[in-house]
């Protein structure tokens, strides 16, 4: 086999920080300036990019640049809240089954299997009718979807723990499982876990994105990128801009997520081949 | 052998039922009267009451689902309030578009993804590894429907070569129609899904690389081709198949986006439909049959990893209890 | 997306009670319809051709008293069902299967006289006993007809022969012959009308695929003149830009009715199409609760017309397309006139009608905004427009149901975005247990003598009083009329370009050189 050259693991981690993190000033920013007011429709319709609007204007004059800069702030919003919800519910329902005696593990397995058996899209279905189609909506239904997966990630872990010697023998010297669950357990399944949930976060702001597409995510006049790309879809050929620069913004958070975890997992397990 | 397939078979029914009870109380929770769908501006409180009790949703739930569940194992899914037309032959016509779309597509995304994923892992240390295995990056993280809306600009409006979208009336009286109908939406869902299936690929395949029985045998004098062949595959292919019963049933699910990027008459659409006029037996009768799909899906991935896998065999294993503890 | 949402509401909102003008029944010879589309319509043409047709609104079923909506319309109003009157492109109405008709004096008795040699699809020859079966199913208990509140005058139908109809009334109704325009004459054997058809049109029902087409054939025993093309394929849409592409690809002939001006210009630039700017009947209000303060008092409702200038906001949704219109009526409605100088574009008069209200200080309300397009586009544009004379809106985006609930049936709402899709609608105003509260006793008064005037110059006369009081009130805000666009290939002639009341008369399509 031959010699692997390997790209220096920082070099993965600097990327992804630079590239999510672009996306991340730009949310922040939209917090203390904007170039326009949110709903400023001041503008003409589907204005050409140039001055005095950077990036144009979409079908009610509303400035392009403002409205994706807000739209940071909603993908940002989407990923922190679903990652908030699917890791604590994960979490829980996976130390649940891993310390469970079979029978309940098999029961909370089932259960784990028809929640993931039952996709994001069809989740935010029932969440936004039986609610409001809003972002919260969205963020919860995202959130649920991945708890199941989170959980079930966790329960294996947890089970590969708990199957160690160092437990065993913390066990017979009594320590308490609350203890255990802190000292030994979460420590050593944290890497694993905390890069999985860098993964889920891209995944949670894609999930956003399709749903805004279908309309089951924040309503507008709040920007999302994915409702700005179902709006801009009709005028591609007027105004290309609306419908290319929600997408690139969309792959440059997603793509530095994505190489945060890996690199976070490289620095953290070294002997993980694994690159990328 | 026998043992484990009566347990999986009796947890996949079991696993039926609870996802029945879950999506018959789930869309009864929802706010909103369905009655409301059937009615104009105008309606009288006495044309409220008789459409609700047309549609039967003036009965206690426990009635409700008694002859919802009497009416499923009739294989009866109900009759559409919005329509009253029964909901059970409008699926079935629909998956003549969605099944084709999903194995097409999932089929398309294996056969790029084997090869891509083998040559990333084995040339990792290449540019052209490192190339792959950056454009399976961006293939993660690029939405679906935005791939769909691309190829449909260019392939489509620009240079008129293959529809944008629909489906022929006749559906497969002249397959060379349906398949060239096909061809966009299988090529937007199996780019974006051959991506992540490319990154699992690689890291079997570098798993398997840098494993001691391969450098044992290497060291024996086998080719390497031989020593892949012999030891390799098989172990790459277990934790492959694995996810592939995974991203088959997210492929089938994701058609919804795509569906409604190219119109085409599938399941998504009808869902989608069903949802925005809170049209019960539609919703009900789509989840249940896409859920089942799933879950026999996830099953048939079991047994075929189990099949494969002889270290597996021992637990109610696989996917289902990880590393069978 | 919204597409979906639309069509629904669309059906829901078929607000029919109208009264009619055109009481005299003139009997037009068949086969006459009004302006039409496309200009080589002298040109050769395929009499075999197919004409692909693209649409957004699919049939739920094929029976329009059983809740088949705006789809059914579209597709078969006139092309597969014929009604005793047809109501043509320019709005007028005209005898279809009646060949003529005669009123009593008191005017409670109308006398119909069937066509003869008028077949169904079936085989089964007309008569007079089909044509009260269809009145009745219309009427009938389990009708979810939109039409059926309007028909409720009709006391008992008689069939002297087999060739007459003789219809009593309990009160005079003017609009009872527009009002039979929209009954389907229906075979009173036909069975499964859901999806199946048995209609006297120039077509049959073919196929329909459920989520995609639905075709007619020309049916060769036609009584009238025959279809100028041999067949029609609805192909149905969920979202415009798919619509839109299919046409672009020449996957569609015509679309029926465009939702966004945003691709038009793909249209415009191209040989290949014409963009054809047609009447359309749907008007979007801003709708207040007229009971609730502040909005009971007519100087703040004034305020508000003046404050939000339609003329952007038409501009901003439909680019140079739609119709500014200042009151209900559009002009396709007889008793239309200009009313957009009753309350200009002017803020600062709006400014200081709020101060003579007593709200100088401006104040805040909520906007209930359907969450389909374009009423959540509206709503941000009227919240920045209301900003600028000190008023807060709060949009608060409800679902179609929703909208029904809490708008419609509870009354629980400030002020709604809303839009009205049917003609002749203004009588709405006079009713007022309506959901928007207007209540004005002299206008409810005219509205009533309007129904039971006895010439179509009576009933235009009190109508137009009630539009220009309506008006004077701002009973609501009504922001624009709605374009009706229907872009065809230019090898396309002789479609209907109004759409009134979504209907799309297919028989007089001819489609030049060859087929394909």
């Amino acid at each position: 086999m031959t010699t692997r050259r390997r790209v220096p693991r920082s070099a993965t981690l600097i990327a992804g920080c630079v590239l999510a993190g672009l996306v991340l000033a730009v949310a922040v920013l939209s917090f203390f300036w904007l170039p326009y007011a949110p709903d400023d429709t001041s503008g003409d319709r589907l204005m050409p990019p140039g001055l005095p609007h950077l990036l144009g204007t979409d079908k009610l004059g509303r400035d392009l640049l403002t409205q994706l800069m807000i739209g940071a702030r909603v993908a940002l919003e989407a990923g922190a809240g679903s990652v908030l919800i699917g890791g604590l519910l994960g979490l829980a329902g996976g130390l649940a089954a891993g310390f469970a005696t079979r029978w309940l593990d098999d029961t909370i397995s089932a259960l784990l299997d028809i929640l993931i058996a039952f996709p994001t899209v069809l989740l935010a279905m029932l969440v936004t009718a039986a609610r409001e189609a809003s972002l919260g909506s969205a963020v919860i239904a995202i959130g649920l979807a991945m708890s199941a997966i989170v959980a079930r990630l966790t329960r294996v872990l947890v089970k590969r723990v708990l199957g160690q010697d160092f437990i065993t023998a913390s066990r017979t010297s009594g320590t308490s499982w609350p203890r255990i669950i802190l000292e030994h357990v979460l420590p050593n399944i944290w890497p694993t876990l905390s890069v999985n949930l860098a993964l889920q976060f891209g995944l949670a702001v894609l999930a956003e994105a399709s749903l805004s597409y279908l309309g089951l995510g924040a309503p507008p006049p709040n920007a999302s990128w994915g409702r700005m790309l179902q709006e801009a879809q009709a005028s591609v050929f007027i105004a290309p801009a609306g419908v290319i620069a929600p997408g690139v913004l969309l792959v440059v958070l997603v793509v530095g997520v994505n190489l945060i975890a890996d690199g976070v997992r490289d620095v953290a397990d070294p002997t993980r081949r694994r690159t990328r | 052998m026998t043992v484990y397939l009566l347990r999986r078979t009796a947890f996949l029914v079991v696993s039926l039922f609870l996802a029945a009870v879950v999506l018959f109380l789930l869309l009864r929770l929802l706010p909103g009267d369905p009655a409301n769908a059937l009615l104009s501006v105008g309606a009288s409180p006495e044309q409220v009451a008789a459409a609700r009790h047309q549609i039967g949703t003036d009965r206690p739930l426990p009635v409700q689902f008694v002859s919802w569940l009497g009416e499923m194992s009739r294989l009866d899914l109900g009759t559409s309030f919005v329509s009253t037309l029964p909901v059970g032959p409008e699926i079935a016509a629909r998956l003549v578009v969605t099944v084709p779309l999903t194995l097409l597509a999932f089929l398309l995304a294996v056969v790029i993804a084997v090869p891509v994923g083998f040559v990333a892992a084995y040339r990792a240390g290449t540019w052209y590894g490192s190339v792959l295995s950056a454009l399976s990056q961006l293939g993660i993280a690029v939405p679906v429907f935005w791939v769909g809306m691309l190829l449909i600009t260019v392939f489509s409006l620009h240079l008129g070569m293959l529809p944008a979208g629909g489906f022929p009336q006749d559906d497969w009286a002249n397959p060379g129609d349906a398949l060239t109908s096909l061809t966009l939406p299988v090529v937007t869902i199996a780019l974006v899904m051959s991506a992540s299936l490319i990154r699992y690929v690689r890291s079997a395949t570098l798993d398997v690389l840098g494993s001691d029985y391969l450098r044992t045998a290497r060291a024996l004098g086998s080719s390497f081709i031989g020593a892949m062949w012999r030891h390799g595959l098989r172990n790459a292919v277990v934790p492959v198949v694995s996810i592939l019963g995974i991203e088959l049933a997210t492929t089938f699910l994701g058609a919804v986006v795509v569906e409604s990027v190219f119109a085409l008459p599938g399941l998504g659409g009808m869902l989608v439909k069903g949802f925005a006029q809170h049209d019960y037996p539609v919703i009900q009768g789509i989840l249940v049959v896409s859920t089942f799909a799933v879950l026999l899906i996830g099953f048939a991935a079991d047994l075929v990893q189990r099949l494969i896998d002889p270290r597996l065999r021992r637990s109610l294993g696989g996917n289902l209890s990880g590393d069978g503890a | 997306m919204n597409s979906k949402t639309t069509s629904l509401i669309g059906a829901a909102l078929v607000l029919a009670l109208a009264l009619a003008g055109c009481g005299s029944g003139s009997s037009g010879s068949a086969g006459s319809s009004g302006s039409t589309g496309g200009a080589g319509a002298t040109a050769a043409y395929d009499p075999d051709a197919t004409i692909e047709i693209g649409s957004l609104y699919e049939p739920q079923n094929l029976d329009n008293t059983a809740g088949g909506g705006q789809g059914t319309t579209e597709a078969f109003n006139g092309n597969v069902y014929e009604g005793l009157f047809r109501l043509t492109d320019d709005g007028k109405v005209e005898s279809l299967l009646a060949k003529d008709h005669t009123v009593s004096k008191d005017g409670l008795t109308y006398t119909f006289t069937l066509r003869s040699g008028v077949k169904f699809h079936s085989g089964k020859p007309l008569t007079s006993a089909d044509v009260k079966y269809s009145i009745e199913k219309v009427t009938g208990p389990d009708s979810q007809s939109a039409r059926k509140s309007s028909l409720s005058v009709i006391k008992s139908i008689d069939t002297p022969d087999d060739s007459t109809v003789t219809v009593k009334l309990s009160s005079k109704s003017i609009s009872l012959v527009y009002n039979l325009s929209y009954v389907w004459i229906v075979n009173s054997q036909a069975k499964s009308l859901t999806t199946t058809e048995d209609g006297t049109g120039p077509y049959t029902l073919g196929a329909w695929k459920r989520g995609s087409s639905l075709t007619l054939e020309r049916f060769p025993g036609y009584w009238g003149t025959p279809a100028t093309n041999k067949q029609v394929v609805f192909h149905y849409f969920t979202d415009a830009t798919a619509l839109n592409n299919a046409l672009l690809t020449k996957a569609v002939d015509v679309v029926t009715s465009e939702q966004s001006p945003d691709a038009l210009a793909n249209f415009e630039n191209s040989g290949d199409y014409k963009v054809n700017n047609g009447q359309s009947t749907t008007k979007l209000l801003l709708a207040f609760n007229d009971r609730k303060a502040p909005f009971d008092k007519v100087l703040v409702r004034k305020a508000i017309t003046s404050a939000i200038d339609n003329k952007k906001l038409l501009s901003s949704i439909w680019g140079k397309y739609g119709t500014l219109i200042g009151s209900m009526v559009p002009p396709t409605d007889p008793w239309y006139e200009d009313l957009t100088t009753v309350n200009p574009y002017d803020p600062n008069l709006a400014k200081k009608e709020l101060a003579e209200a007593g709200y100088g200080n401006g104040f805040s309300f909520t906007l209930d905004t359907p969450n389909y397009d374009p009423h959540p586009t509206v709503a941000t544009f009227v919240k920045s427009e209301l900003a600028k004379v000190g008023i807060t809106v709060n949009i608060n985006v409800i679902t179609a149901d929703e909208w029904y609930t809490k708008v419609y049936k509870n009354r629980d709402f400030a002020a709604t975005l809303q839009e009205h899709v049917n003609d002749r609608d203004v009588v709405w105003y006079g009713n007022p247990d309506f959901y928007w509260g207007y209540d004005n006793p002299q206008v409810t008064k005219w509205v009533e003598q309007a129904e039971q005037s006895d010439t179509a110059d009576g009933q235009t006369a009190l109508l137009k009083k009630v539009n220009q009081q309506i008006a004077a009130d701002a009973a609501s805000d009504w922001l624009y009329l709605y374009p009706q666009i229907v872009v065809a290939s230019s090898s396309l002639s002789g479609y209907p370009v109004n759409g009134l009341n979504s209907q799309f008369y297919a028989y007089g399509i001819k489609k030049s050189g060859g087929r394909g």
